[in-house]
């Protein structure tokens, strides 16, 4: 059995003087999702780019099995699939037309992408736009559209730049179900995504990118690690009202446009009420809720900043 | 919803040769013709217009035409229509599609990028086919032309399409701003009709622009396909080939090199 491992080694990317991808090391074996997260502007789409040969590494490796697909793009583009950010040029086509062209182009044979883009169409409940035309389909249906294209005959790695953008929360279901299957099924899947709650459920493991370097990375369970047996408690301020002073319980905070984020230690819980109300006592809160850590917090205690030093990019991290 | 084993069947070898490379221009061009399904009846049907009206219009320019300068006037309109939809339409809808942001995707198939070249040929040539010939017939019949029509006009319209379309597609990628590349092709068709010799007799040029055009393609194109159309007037075809074929070989080299580049 070959080995296809997919290897990003040291992968540095610079336009100019900014450096959008810095020194990023990370592995996706067959079987695996491989969840990147990261704010807007990390360098995620950069990174996945360079992987299909869209553009090529200042300097690093990448290479997937035995092959090279910075000296080889020919080899990168055959064995890897990818539903690109960007739109897909779809709008002459009938939906399922259009799977199944991209599928021949990829290598299919006529029977298996008929078989397999039907499968995908029931799979993704889009049954009743098998014959629209692109130009016709919604945003939501687009995207979908643009996965089956790609996974009709999927390459050994197959990137998802934001597979999920403007699907509605029922298929958004059945999309992550179906990416779940490509890993079953033994390719590498390499995804990005914003929706945090969704590859906390879904992936295997995960990296989170930050400024072009990646400042986390394990499964969703190991990144949490540090939150165990704590919670998070949110407060909603009233506009215009500045951050308290934390009690000495919170471990840390964050806030994001009016809502402060605070993770307490389970223990403290009822402190942590306490407080709370005593802020809405005060009028400086107009709600509160607290609830389990999630990988949310982890991340935006990771993106974010820890103080309120420069609440202007927390903000733009979100 | 389906279960079950799914069917996965990975490449785990990259192919190469002609084969592969045939295959997938014959898909390429499937999917350039499917893309632009909707728009190519429409496009065919403004180029026979173009080329017939032409071909009409020309004759608005004599009370009576000589008959040397109709069949030079009506050839010269035969090679207009032919290389402005490479050098002009061609561009303008690699600048829709980069507008559209489609090509991170069609970059990422997995088929030889020449075969994307090579299949934009051909839709070209599908598109600027039709008004190349009725031009040629409104003309033979308004003006009733002497034509003769011998083999050569075959290689001279292959080597003039493949010129004029590479030339197109390689600036249009190279250009980063759709902006910049619709203003090339309207200075481009200003050329074309005001100052090279096409439609114009090179020896009615100011000497510095009959040989500046000496050095570009489109005189040649000229002389090779009334070479190909007429008989005697034209009488030196071998250097415009020369020419010629050393500009199909350098836009075809360019274009592979501007859509093989990574940044
Ligand atoms: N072609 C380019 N030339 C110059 N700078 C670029 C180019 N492409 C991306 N950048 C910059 O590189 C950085 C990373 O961009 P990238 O698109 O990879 O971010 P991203 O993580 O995918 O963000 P998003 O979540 O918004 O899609 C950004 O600062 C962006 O402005
Ligand atoms: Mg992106």
């Amino acid at each position: 059995m070959d080995d296809w491992t997919f290897r990003a080694d040291r992968v540095t990317k610079s336009f100019g003087e900014l450096r959008a991808n810095d020194e990023i090391t990370l592995q996706v074996r067959p079987g695996e999702v491989y969840g990147l997260l990261g704010p807007n502007g990390a360098g995620k789409t950069t990174l996945v780019k360079q992987i299909i040969g869209l553009l090529k590494p200042t300097s690093g490796a990448l290479t997937l099995g035995p092959h090279d697909l910075v000296e080889d793009p020919d080899a990168a583009r055959q064995l890897c699939s990818y539903l690109p950010q960007a739109q897909m040029p779809i709008d002459s086509f009938g939906a399922q037309q259009v799977m199944k062209l991209t599928g021949m182009i990829r290598g299919g044979d006529t029977i298996t992408v008929q078989r397999r883009s039907d499968e995908l169409i029931d799979a993704l409940d889009i049954g009743e736009w098998r014959n629209t035309l692109g130009m016709k389909l919604s945003g939501g249906v687009k995207r979908l559209v643009g996965f089956a294209m790609v996974t009709v005959w999927p390459g050994r790695l197959v990137i998802l730049d934001e597979p999920t953008n403007d699907v509605d929360p029922r298929r958004r279901r059945l999309l992550w179900e179906q990416i779940r299957r490509l890993g079953d099924a033994g390719a590498s899947v390499l995804l990005v995504t914003h929706n945090v709650l969704e590859a906390e459920k879904s992936v295997d493991r995960l990296a989170i990118i930050n400024d072009g370097r990646l400042i986390a990375e394990g499964t969703p369970s190991s990144l949490k690690a540090q939150d165990r047996g704590r919670m998070r408690l949110q407060l909603m301020m009233t506009p215009g009202h500045d951050t308290p002073e934390m009690p000495p319980f919170v471990h840390h905070h964050t806030r994001v446009g009016n809502n402060v984020m605070a993770t307490v230690g389970e223990s403290d819980s009822a402190q942590a009420i306490g407080w709370a109300q005593e802020m809405m006592g005060l009028g400086e809160a107009e709600e509160y809720a607290l609830a389990a850590t999630t990988l949310e917090d982890v991340y935006i205690r990771l993106t974010g900043h820890r103080s309120e030093e420069e609440p202007a990019n927390i903000e733009a991290a979100m | 919803m389906t279960g079950g084993p799914m069917a996965i069947h990975a490449p785990s070898s990259v192919r190469t040769g002609w084969a592969h490379w045939l295959e997938s221009y014959v898909m390429m061009t499937r999917w350039e013709l499917g893309s632009l399904r909707l728009l190519l009846p429409l496009i065919v049907a403004l180029q026979v217009i173009i080329g017939g009206g032409f071909a009409l219009g020309i004759g608005l320019l004599f009370e009576d035409m000589p008959a040397r300068n109709a069949l030079y006037l009506s050839t010269g309109v035969t090679v207009v229509t032919l290389i402005t939809v490479g050098l002009v339409l061609g561009p303008q809808l690699v600048g829709n599609r980069k507008i559209a942001g489609t090509y991170d995707f069609m970059w990422s198939l997995p088929v030889p990028r020449t075969t994307q070249a090579a299949a934009w040929t051909t839709v070209n040539s599908v598109i600027a086919l039709p008004g190349m010939v009725a031009a040629l017939l409104i003309a033979d019949w308004r003006y009733d032309l002497p034509l003769h029509i011998s083999l050569s006009i075959v290689p001279a319209v292959l080597l003039t399409i493949v010129t004029a379309t590479m030339v197109g597609y390689a600036f249009a990628h190279a250009i980063p701003r759709p902006m910049i590349t619709q203003l090339i092709t309207q200075l481009l068709i200003f050329f074309i009709l005001g100052f090279a010799p096409i439609n114009i007799p090179p020896e009615n040029l100011p000497a510095w622009l009959a040989s500046l055009n000496d050095w570009l393609p489109f005189y040649h194109m000229a002389v090779v396909i009334r070479g190909g159309l007429t008989d005697g007037l034209i009488t030196d075809v071998g250097s415009s080939y020369l020419v010629l074929t050393l500009y199909t070989a350098a836009s075809v080299a360019v274009a592979a090199w501007v859509i093989g580049r990574r940044d």
